[in-house]
């Protein structure tokens, strides 16, 4: 129901949508050691769980532009720690090249990220989610790439 | 006729008269002086359907894909440029060895056929751009030369019977300049990009002719064939295009082999070739200079690492 329908319930404040590829080993386990720590961070971030980051594939980050997303973010075991040794290494490779090939199609660097997190790293998944919420906020709804309805 | 053709006539038939091959893959004379498309033969009499000129510019090694489940040994004429396409489809494993023989032959640089305005008045035509930034206009590997081509798997000069012609077109003049498109394009905003790009994405009609010709699209089942992945739309929209191109180009990355084939065949005219270079350029800068397809031992920057590789990530 719109604000129109309904002019009781004020206008919500347009808020970013972040889909985020985690890794079960890592970065899963530290989303939700950061839930059991009763860390607050805002709710903007969808995580999608992936056995390794090395199993997202480009056109995951792609299809999550199309339909809707205003930010992706990628997020794994730190190089060296890889349940499966080396994956990690490869989703470095892989979006090194993607987050260029991205802004050389002219979407912000800043709405494609990737990061480092470990199961441990609770403080560090809630300052990512925040930090890229805030940055997210800042630069406004993509356009980019989307779908039309 | 021109020396290049006869010897290619005389080897052809000899290699089928003899049944060292059971087909070969070469050129011939098209319709009108400016084509020279692709044909295959099976029998000795057919040789005298090949034909070479400056306008033999199809890369054949795609060709081979539709043999490459069965055991008959097929034989093909590569350019430099088209000999990487051999070199990469053996490393994607999608061709035997043994049943393959590569016939080298040198290369004056090949026409631009765009140039055309009188289709009935033969006239001289400038160089493709791809031809002008030719880096490896020798085969990088081949089982047997013909007028005086040699291999070298190093960028190099021209070599062979059309070796001073190839130097008078000026094969190879702007190979400085195989960059200049991508940063021109990095040059602009963002979003001056990407209008520039919604605008090539608008033309696309998917008729997939640059995938079809690409020695490194050899997928089995490419994906956008699937009829059964959610994911990947079919419909030629300027958003589900943006998606199709820089999936192709991630595809292909570290492995495009920079014969520029898949810009040329575009019946729209997209820039094909930034996005690829795009990807070369950037695995040049991040991970040490490669040109895949040129080394048969050579490994694909995507499909290895270093512990030592940039970190942006953090």
């Amino acid at each position: 129901m719109s604000a129109v329908d309904n002019p009781k319930q004020p206008a919500k404040e347009w808020e970013p949508n972040i889909v985020g590829f985690a890794c079960n080993w890592c970065t899963y386990a530290g989303a939700d050691l950061a839930g059991l720590s009763r860390m607050q961070y805002p709710p903007n971030v969808k995580l999608v769980r992936v056995p390794c980051s090395g199993r997202t594939n480009p056109q995951f980050v792609l299809r999550a532009f199309q339909k809707g997303a205003d930010a992706v973010l990628v997020a794994g075991c730190h190089p060296g720690d890889c349940h499966y040794a080396t994956g990690n290494y490869f989703t470095r490779r892989r979006y090194l090249l993607m987050q260029r090939m991205l802004e050389f199609m002219g979407i912000d660097p800043r709405r494609f990220q990737a990061r480092w997190i470990s199961g441990s790293e609770a403080p560090k998944f809630r300052d990512v989610v925040t930090q890229m919420t805030e940055e997210i906020k800042a630069l406004g709804p993509n356009r980019k790439l989307r779908e039309e309805i | 006729m021109n020396q290049i053709t006869k010897e290619m006539r005389d080897l052809a038939r000899e290699l089928l008269a003899s049944g060292e091959v059971k087909g070969l893959i070469g050129w011939t004379k098209g319709s009108r002086w400016y084509l020279t498309p692709p044909v295959v033969i099976t029998q000795p009499e057919e040789a005298e359907q090949l034909y070479f000129d400056q306008f033999a510019v199809n890369n054949l090694t795609g060709l081979l894909l539709d043999y490459r489940y069965g055991d008959d040994k097929i034989a093909l004429f590569v350019k430099g440029c088209d000999s990487r396409g051999i070199v990469r489809l053996l490393q994607d494993h999608q061709i035997k060895r043994d049943n393959v023989l590569v016939i080298g032959v040198p290369c004056m640089g090949m026409s631009d056929k765009k140039a055309v305005t009188d289709p009935r008045q033969p006239a001289e035509l400038p160089l493709l751009d791809k031809c002008l930034e030719c880096r490896y206009p020798n085969p990088v590997i081949a089982d047997r030369l013909i007028s005086g081509a040699l291999v070298s798997g190093e960028p190099s000069e021209p070599k062979g019977l059309t070796a001073s012609e190839a130097a008078k077109r000026g094969v190879g003049s702007k190979q400085a300049d195989r960059f200049a498109q991508v940063k021109a394009i990095e040059a602009m905003s963002a979003d001056e990009k990407y209008a520039f790009w919604q605008a090539q994405h608008e033309k696309c009609f998917r008729c997939y002719a640059c995938r079809n010709i690409c020695p490194a699209c050899n997928c089995r089942e490419c994906i956008f064939e699937s009829d059964k992945k959610g994911w990947v739309n079919k419909s030629a929209t300027p958003t589900d295009n943006a998606f199709f191109a820089v999936t192709r180009a991630m595809h292909v990355a570290g492995r495009c082999v920079e014969c520029g084939e898949c810009e040329r065949v575009c019946p729209m005219d997209i820039p094909i070739m930034a996005l690829n270079r795009k990807v070369i350029q950037d695995i040049n800068e991040l991970f040490g200079e490669s040109d895949a397809g040129t080394d048969l031992d050579g490994k694909m920057p995507l499909g290895l690492f270093k512990n030592d590789d940039p970190e942006e990530f953090m």
